[in-house]
């Protein structure tokens, strides 16, 4: 794994073309919320996620079925470049208001919500030789 | 230790380094124990032009000098804090030529104080993962000036800028960890979105 300089204000590792950084958004919805929750994810979260540079890469609904009296989890994996990718990321939907509303209206629609970053084991070493 | 910390943008640039005279002469007028006035380096981000730090033997030593370093700051943005450090780390006291970074920061009003230990006790251990931080200390703030009511000073002193912008910034226990605390799209989000991160050059270690 190489540690460049990118040509933006971002520190930049990166890993040939992989895009081998995963976020992940994993939200427990409220009862019979479930399939709203996820529609309005995909119609007004997913795109400016895009335009931030994710790529989704899966959706997940558990239990496969939409409950109604009950919570479906929902879970979005998404990848990212690298960690100057990662940054931008942070960086342009940290400074959004909109981004930030549109977190409080999750919040409130839902019973819990985690958002967390991995890579594959594989990748642990490189990613730590900083 | 007794800690006042000031990141000053200049109204007029031109006075940079007369200020940053008067600010050392003051100093040693009030036998401050430590003394760091030096210019901001590129990357700093609210950090303002001149990055003021003095450590003092007490509280009324400090606060004194505080009084009297109002004027002189006057006319000009400044975000600052005062407060008591306690050393937390020092892997390598003779450092010289390096660099020291200041970081100002607010946590929510009402955060959870099971939440606020945690941030503390992880922020804490970012030296352990990221070697290139030499010496570092995290510090509750007792008065704050500026933009925001500053909680936390979260200061550290690297071997050079390097270390700042590069394993600091790329390891995966800042972004993939830490950050959580600082990051709107996280639940667990508890710090004010606006931060003071300032750093300059550093002749010798002051924590």
């Amino acid at each position: 794994m190489s540690v460049a300089r990118s040509s933006s204000m971002w520190p930049t590792m990166t890993q040939g073309e992989r895009r081998f950084i995963h976020a992940i958004d994993e939200i427990v919805a409220k009862p019979g919320e479930g399939k709203a929750l996820l529609d309005d994810y995909m119609a007004r979260y997913a795109p400016g996620a895009r335009e931030r540079g994710l790529h989704l890469e899966q959706v997940l609904v558990s239990p496969p079925m939409w409950l109604d009296d009950q919570s479906n989890t929902l879970t979005f994996r998404w990848s990212i470049a690298d960690t100057g990718g990662w940054w931008q990321m942070r960086f342009v939907g940290g400074n959004d208001p909109a981004v930030a509303a549109w977190w409080t209206e999750v919040d409130a629609r839902a019973v819990s919500r985690r958002r967390f970053f991995a890579v594959e084991p594989v990748d642990i070493e490189g990613v730590c030789d900083v | 230790m007794f800690k006042l910390t000031r990141l000053v943008t200049l109204a007029d640039p031109a006075r940079l380094a007369p200020l940053a005279d008067e600010l050392r002469a003051l100093a040693r007028m009030h036998e401050a124990w430590r003394t760091l006035v030096a210019p901001t380096l590129p990357g700093s981000h609210f950090g303002g032009d001149l990055l003021a730090h003095f450590v003092f033997d007490s509280a009324g030593q400090r606060d004194a000098f505080g009084t009297a370093l109002a004027p002189l700051l006057a006319g000009n943005a400044v975000d600052g804090a005062d407060y008591q450090g306690s050393p937390d780390g020092k892997q390598a006291p003779d450092l010289a030529n390096g660099v020291y970074r200041v970081l100002l920061l607010s946590v929510d009003d009402g955060t959870d104080p099971e939440s606020v230990a945690q941030f503390e006790a992880e922020t804490r251990m970012m030296p352990h993962y990221i070697s290139a931080i030499r010496n570092w200390q995290l510090s509750r703030i007792e008065a704050a000036i500026g933009e925001r009511r500053w909680t936390h000073v979260w200061e550290q002193e690297y071997a050079g800028a390097e270390g700042l912008l590069g394993p600091y910034m790329l390891h995966p226990y800042h972004w993939a960890r830490i950050d959580r605390w600082f990051d709107p799209e996280c639940p667990e989000r508890i710090v004010d979105a606006r931060l003071c991160h300032s750093f300059c050059a550093l002749e010798a270690s002051i924590l």
